[in-house]
């Protein structure tokens, strides 16, 4: 393991992150704890919760805990895996946990990620792709762009740029658009259908056109009522993902900013996990984010276990490879 | 700030009329009790005016889990947008006082998926840990399917957190505030908050689809609120919930009541309760709205010499 770090390191070579990955990687106490206190909150059918009291597998703590268990040879992994195609809903989404309504989550595409990433399941994932091609925010229909052009203008936004919604029937949102164009960049690395390159590019589009004014991004609204809104650390890293290997722009460059600097008086381990992810796939230092992650990663203080596997991701990034990060 | 998220596409169905009832059954009490107290600040002292307050209700809270259900939103630095953490604690204390058998605080914020980077910047968690109240994030909660009592949505059904569905006392402590979207978000429209985000998203933009005033009557007919402390020490007037100014009330209302407390907030803010669609509809099936069904228990209702400023489109909402 620690072999990988260093060649990464020397890659580009910058010291500060090559000792702040070694002390995070050498540290194999830390990486076996969070994995083991993983694994023993897999529920009996495989899946895991937010919360261990709670006896309902949801879709985003299993898709990330498979993700940070991907190079396991662990029976955990296989039965997530199993988990994951047991719930499939008939038209190829997935439900937002165990037991839910069959009209598909927005995160599917976490599922289809965790899924490309597992190499295995072709099948499932196809038809995870089929529906994600097929869902969109309600806005790209011309009849609600007609209303948002002409009522309903107090959110500034462009309806033709348009993304993925949490639920169907609903407005394009930061989090499921950018899920979703990962899962289409990993999936598709060459070969794009037009179709399929143009829902990256729409769905990009929308990403740029909703970013805050101030850098980053929150929920999808950059102003509301002329008022510029606030970003949010987790849904900017995401976004920034999502972008990666995109031409840098302004907006893109702006977030890369906001993030590294909102994320240094940042206490939690979730938003630190993602912001480690995004800022370690645009090659920014984050020796210091690695460190004060590993200080806060301690299992027993971390009760969501959606958060438990982004840290391990998070901290895994350099050594297993950053799996969220795409190109072009 | 992030709260505008509310935006897209709220207005699709935001004003549907309530031209048929569509609730199950009438249940307003024969009357309602408010309390409305004085505090000028937020300090250790309101505890013990709290505790006098609840006192004058006859509250049976032995051996009984009680649930507190902040309004917290976000954190945004020197902005007044979250029920004060002390008013919480305060709360839990009180209620421990009068015999609950667990007192808990549970919230779902509508755009910020990070709850614990919530609870930490706007220092619930250090209050909370102190006094060892647990907090639930009811985005993430085990989910239950239930029938909606009302149907002004359309929707049917809703995934409720079973942590909601299993308490026996439901506190709704808001914020009161103005809302761009809804005129006001006092403690029906807080019930938000229950309603998960792993399932509906962040935002929950499908209540904004189906209407947010509609899914408010849903909501409440459907979990039940049983008390009320809304925090009105500093509210928010103009382009709340989250861009607003700060107004202090120097206020905190105690009441049995949902809609009894939301429409004495409303008053309090200079506001005709009978024009907030919500109000207006809940208080023909789930409580009482009009001042001569609500006794009450401590200061009286006074209009402000100002009602509170509001966008333009909720101008009508002020008793000038």
């Amino acid at each position: 393991m620690e072999t990988t770090v260093h060649l990464k390191a020397m890659t580009s070579f910058d010291e500060s992150r090559l000792f702040a990955y070694n002390r995070v990687v050498k540290d194999q106490s830390l990486q076996t704890s969070l994995r083991s206190a993983l694994i023993e909150r897999q529920m009996p059918d495989g899946g895991w919760s937010y919360w261990q009291a709670s006896a309902q597998g949801d879709l985003e703590p299993t898709c990330l805990a498979l993700l940070a268990l991907r190079w396991d040879r662990s029976p955990a992994r296989t039965r997530g895996l199993q988990f994951l195609l047991d719930t499939q809903n008939p038209n190829g989404s997935w439900p937002a946990f165990s037991g839910d309504d069959q009209e598909g989550s927005g995160l599917t595409a976490l599922a289809v990620i965790a899924l490309i990433n597992s190499g295995e399941m072709a099948l499932q994932t196809e038809r995870g792709l089929k529906w994600l091609l097929n869902s969109k925010g309600k806005e790209s229909h011309w009849l609600w762009k007609w209303k948002f052009r002409t009522s309903d203008t107090h959110v500034r936004f462009d309806p033709d740029k348009f993304g993925w919604p949490w639920m169907p029937g609903t407005c394009s949102w930061v989090i499921p658009t950018a899920f979703s164009i990962i899962a289409l960049k990993q999936a598709f690395v060459c070969c794009k259908t037009d179709e399929i390159s143009l829902r990256i590019r729409r769905g990009k589009e929308m990403l740029l056109d909703r970013a805050c004014p101030g850098g980053g991004w929150n929920a999808g609204n950059g102003v509301v009522y002329g008022v510029p809104m606030a970003s949010h650390l987790d849904a900017t890293a995401t976004a920034l993902l999502a972008l990666h290997g995109e031409e840098v722009d302004d907006v893109i460059n702006s977030g890369l900013d906001w993030l590294e600097r909102s994320v240094v008086t940042c206490s939690a381990p979730w938003s630190l996990a993602w912001s480690l992810l995004a800022l370690d796939a645009y090659d920014r230092p984050v020796g210091s984010l690695a460190d004060r992650l590993s200080d806060l990663s301690d299992p027993g203080l971390i009760r969501d276990s959606a958060t438990l596997a982004a840290v391990i991701l998070a901290l895994d990034c350099v050594a297993q490879g950053n799996v969220f990060k795409v190109f072009a | 700030m992030l709260a505008g998220s509310v935006g897209l596409a709220a207005g699709a169905a935001t004003s549907l009329p309530f031209l048929v009832p569509r609730y199950d059954q009438v249940r307003c009490p024969s009357r309602s009790h408010v309390a409305i107290l004085r505090a000028e600040e937020y300090s250790e002292r309101l505890e013990r005016d709290l505790l006098s307050g609840l006192r004058l209700f006859s509250l049976d809270l032995r051996g009984r889990s009680v649930l507190l259900k902040p309004n917290l939103v976000d954190f945004l630095p020197g902005v007044d947008i979250n029920t004060h953490p002390l008013l919480v604690v305060a709360a839990a204390q009180c209620f421990l006082k009068l015999g609950a058998a667990s007192v808990s605080v549970a919230e779902g914020p509508g755009h910020q998926r990070d709850t614990e980077l919530v609870l930490s910047e706007s220092g619930f968690r250090t209050l909370l840990d102190a006094q060892r109240i647990p907090f639930v994030d009811l985005n993430r909660d085990e989910l239950v399917k239930t029938k909606l009592r009302a149907d002004y949505t359309g929707l049917g059904h809703i995934w409720l957190p079973r942590t909601v569905l299993n308490t026996d006392f439901v506190v709704s402590m808001p914020k009161v505030k103005t809302h761009h979207w809804s005129g006001v978000t006092l403690s029906m429209k807080n019930l938000f908050g229950v309603v998960p985000g792993a399932k509906y998203g962040w935002p929950k933009n499908i209540l904004h689809w189906r209407g947010i005033e509609p899914s408010i009557v849903d909501i409440c007919a459907t979990v039940p609120i049983h008390f009320v402390i809304a925090d009105a020490i500093v509210a928010m007037e103009g382009n709340g919930p989250l861009a607003g100014s700060s107004r202090a009330l120097g206020k905190v209302i105690l009441t049995d009541d949902p809609v009894a407390a939301d429409a004495t907030c409303a008053r309090l803010m200079g506001f005709a309760p009978e024009r907030i669609a919500h109000i207006h509809e809940t208080a023909k099936f789930l409580g009482n709205a009009a001042p001569e069904l609500i006794d009450q228990l401590a200061d009286p209702v006074t209009l402000p010499e100002m009602p509170f400023r509001t966008v333009p489109e909720f101008e009508y909402l002020r008793v000038r």
